[in-house]
């Protein structure tokens, strides 16, 4: 372990911690946001601004009835939101805040990051896809079409734009020479170019693609309320449908995280500190996903199918080929 | 390199806390009595309800999708140790790339001209 057992322990226990006070901040923010653009207040009651409505939503969601749906398979049940929760929070333990930092008072050296194995972005896409187990299985277990259908549908939605993120990201690994998050860091400054300039059109990919790998407006068709009642969660209740909408609003911000890193140089930055860079970029991309899904309508799901299978993927693969020439003729 | 695993590790026990300890609240702390809960039991259906599980069917479309994506996904894994090396290997290295995409795109064009890629 880079910085020792207990010190890793605490390290994971307080980024844990802070990721979930950032989506309960997360929930507040876009509330009030999508107020404002619809030209209303928003959550404006509990607490100042309405800072604690989070807080009050979960004294409200956590006292909910638990019911498990009759002819459904208990365990299954119970474990897909656990499933989800947990895939999306695991995306954190490698994404890198910071690089070295010293506790103040002391001269204590510890890392910014819980930890850095050298293929990082692999074990990201690994988890990516481990989340869509939490989808299939709730939305089976439930005995509910409604939840089948929106399982089914997540699922094909979340493995078509799956194939097109991991190749706009293929630009950025060739790049850099490295799939460690902090390499890819390293690499931009090394470079002396974020890679959003070279690496545009896998920008563009990538933010496409990872807003229909959280299911967000306009590629939110795993729970299109008009036809599927809720998609995959539509037999859950309090809190158990409330770990499902965590487990998205987390794979959010680990996807505007994992944005920062690989196209806007991480904790990169003049001036401020290295981690207040990183949550400056984050914010970025977490503000552009609340003005999309206040600003857009729903695609039509063979229009989902056809960006994702006959648009972005040979956009991505030309993207790739012309990324991998010109690093083969400078090397 | 086997440490930072170790790291990973400590981590996933600590998230694994989280989603534990949410489900864990939603029986501890639930406030209704479970004994009047009644149809609320019943999975949610406009019309008639259903009682007992059903393994409803579904459209081959979403199975023709998921085959496609282990098809096309094994090959972007075969890209990423390529791409990495991609510096070192210089234009050898994109011959090997356009090869291998040449032939990736003879699959992807059979596959549009079938209408696999339609939705339906």
């Amino acid at each position: 372990m880079p910085d020792g057992f207990i010190v890793t322990a605490i390290k994971s226990f307080v980024l844990v911690n802070l990721v979930m006070v950032m989506f309960a901040f997360m929930t507040w923010f876009e509330r009030r946001l999508i107020g404002r653009f619809q030209v209303r207040l928003g959550p404006n009651r509990v607490g100042p601004f309405g800072l604690l409505q989070p807080i009050a939503d979960l004294g409200k969601l956590i006292q909910k009835e638990s019911l498990i749906p009759v002819g459904s398979s208990a365990f299954l049940y119970l474990v897909a939101p656990v499933i989800s929760l947990f895939s999306a929070l695991m995306v954190f333990s490698v994404v890198p805040f910071g690089g070295q930092a010293t506790i103040p008072g002391t001269d204590y050296q510890i890392y910014l990051w819980i930890a850095d194995p050298n293929v990082a972005l692999l074990l990201v896409f690994a988890l990516g896809s481990f989340s869509f187990y939490g989808f299939l299985v709730g939305g089976w277990s439930s005995s509910s079409k409604y939840s089948l259908y929106g399982s089914m549908r997540a699922v094909s939605q979340l493995v078509s734009y799956e194939v097109s993120l991991a190749l706009a990201v293929i630009g950025v690994v060739m790049m850099s020479q490295t799939l460690s998050l902090t390499g890819i860091v390293d690499a931009q400054q090394r470079d002396g170019v974020w890679y959003i300039v070279p690496q545009f059109a896998g920008f563009v990919i990538y933010l496409l693609a990872s807003t229909a790998e959280v299911s967000r407006i306009p590629f939110d068709l795993p729970e299109a309320e008009g036809e599927l009642v809720a998609g995959y969660h539509t037999e859950y209740g309090g809190m158990r449908w409330a770990m499902f909408q965590n487990a998205e609003y987390i794979a959010l911000i680990a996807f505007s995280a994992l944005a920062s890193i690989l196209f806007l140089g991480g904790y990169d930055g003049p001036v401020l500190p290295g981690p207040l860079w990183m949550l400056i970029k984050m914010f970025i991309f977490l503000f552009l996903s609340i003005w999309v899904r206040s600003t857009l309508p729903r695609v039509r799901y063979d229009r989902l199918m056809t960006i994702g299978w006959k648009v972005l993927l040979p956009l991505a693969t030309v993207n790739l080929l012309v990324t991998s020439a010109i690093v083969a003729y400078r090397a | 390199m086997l440490g930072d695993w170790a790291a990973v590790l400590v981590f996933a026990v600590i998230a694994m806390a989280i989603p534990l300890s949410l489900l864990f609240a939603t029986f501890a702390l639930d406030t209704r009595s479970k004994r009047r809960a009644g149809d609320k039991r019943i999975p949610f259906e406009s019309g008639v309800s259903a009682n007992e599980f059903h393994a409803h069917r579904f459209t081959i479309s979403y199975y023709l999708t998921a085959m496609l994506f282990i098809v096309f996904d094994i090959e972007i894994v075969f890209l990423y140790p390529l791409a990495l090396r991609m510096h070192a290997l210089g234009m050898f290295g994109f011959a090997e790339m356009a090869v291998f995409i040449v032939l990736l795109a003879v699959a992807y064009v059979y596959v549009w001209r079938k209408g696999a890629l339609e939705w339906r």
